[in-house]
């Protein structure tokens, strides 16, 4: 892979992400990557606790109204984050624990998915006080410890990386 | 202003204990995750109650909605608690920091908006049934969004504003020298 990745990091866009003394290159997209981050998994923790109960009173459909925030959240983030990457290929992929964050949100977002065909989107006959289904409150109590999960190897990611840059 | 820094550092450095704590391998990694979970407690629940002022998912009662907030005084305890850690087992590197700075002011910014929603529409956004929300409320929530995106920036841009000895070499990003 070292060839690879000597490549990407010889590249204009690799250089200025890694080496732009500009607050608008890595920094700016850090920020971005953070935001990102609070939007996505925002309104997924909301729609999981509500599903939980702990917001009984929300018209549980209504709540689609906030998934294309999610999903600008969300694509904030893959753009970002394949932004970071192209800066730091060495880094992210020798790290096992990059491939388990891109597995915890490929898991969490697909419940996010499950969740909001079969619980959000669906016209409903429940009444807004009435509890959720068993089915969804554990959907919804798994979306929220995978995204937790992810939050958590993504921070984890600064601190347990073998190699930096191909040759250093 | 630089005197009342230096009594701060010196009284967040003798809590020795907490630093010690901090600086043992796995702690301060968990507590920045923690940090990071709060966040987007705080932006799912506030971040979603100003939205909805704003008019996005107009057929939420206002009452209803607002019952997230609670989750959103979850994340900020979890915050403060977390923040308060590093503050207090890296003084130097927070009190002297002009983004930390702007930080804490858009923080209590945030919390006197939040106060000022209170005072001000609370009752006549929660009470009434009308899906538009009163003027003044959208005001508010327009504001709140605006300060805690910048407070999350300015958190982000931190790593980038740490100060440095006057000695050394500077770094490359604009930061002030301790002496």
């Amino acid at each position: 892979m070292d060839p690879l990745f000597r490549w990407i990091e010889s590249t204009g866009l690799s250089v200025w992400t890694r080496e732009s003394t500009s607050i608008l290159a890595f920094p700016a997209i850090l920020s971005a990557h953070a935001i990102g981050m609070a939007l996505a998994v925002g309104v997924n923790v909301a729609i999981a606790l509500h599903l939980l109960g702990m917001a009984a009173g929300i018209p549980t459909r209504e709540l689609r109204r906030f998934s294309p925030i999610m999903m600008f959240g969300f694509w904030l983030n893959a753009a970002s984050g394949a932004l970071l990457l192209i800066a730091y290929p060495t880094k992210a992929l020798t790290n096992p624990l990059f491939y388990v964050k891109l597995g915890l949100i490929g898991m969490a977002m697909s419940l996010s998915a499950v969740i909001d065909r079969r619980f959000v989107r669906p016209p409903q006959a429940r009444p807004p006080d009435e509890r959720a289904s068993r089915t969804a409150r554990w959907l919804a109590a798994a979306s929220l410890a995978a995204w937790v999960a992810a939050i958590t190897a993504g921070r984890l990611l600064a601190y347990t990386y073998r190699r930096l840059l191909v040759d250093f | 202003m630089v005197e009342l820094q230096i009594r701060l550092v010196n009284a967040f450095a003798a809590q020795t204990a907490i630093a010690r704590l901090m600086h043992t391998v796995w702690v301060w990694p968990i507590a920045e995750s923690l940090h990071f979970i709060g966040l987007s407690l705080l932006i799912g629940t506030v971040g979603l109650f100003d939205l909805r002022l704003l008019g996005v998912g107009r057929h939420i009662p206002l009452a209803a909605m607002h019952r997230l907030i609670r989750w959103g005084l979850v994340g900020f305890g979890l915050n403060a608690i977390t923040g308060s850690l590093f503050l207090i087992a890296e003084p130097d590197q927070y009190i002297f920091n002009i983004s930390f700075q702007a930080k804490m002011l858009f923080v209590v910014l945030a919390g006197c908006n939040a106060l000022s929603f209170y005072a001000i529409s609370y009752r006549r956004a929660i009470a009434g049934t009308a899906m538009e929300a009163p003027r003044a409320a959208k005001i508010i929530a327009a504001i709140s969004l605006t300060l805690w995106i910048s407070v999350i920036i300015a958190g982000r841009l931190l790593t980038f504003y740490r100060p440095f000895p006057c000695e050394g070499p500077a770094p490359r990003f604009l930061a002030s020298c301790l002496p």
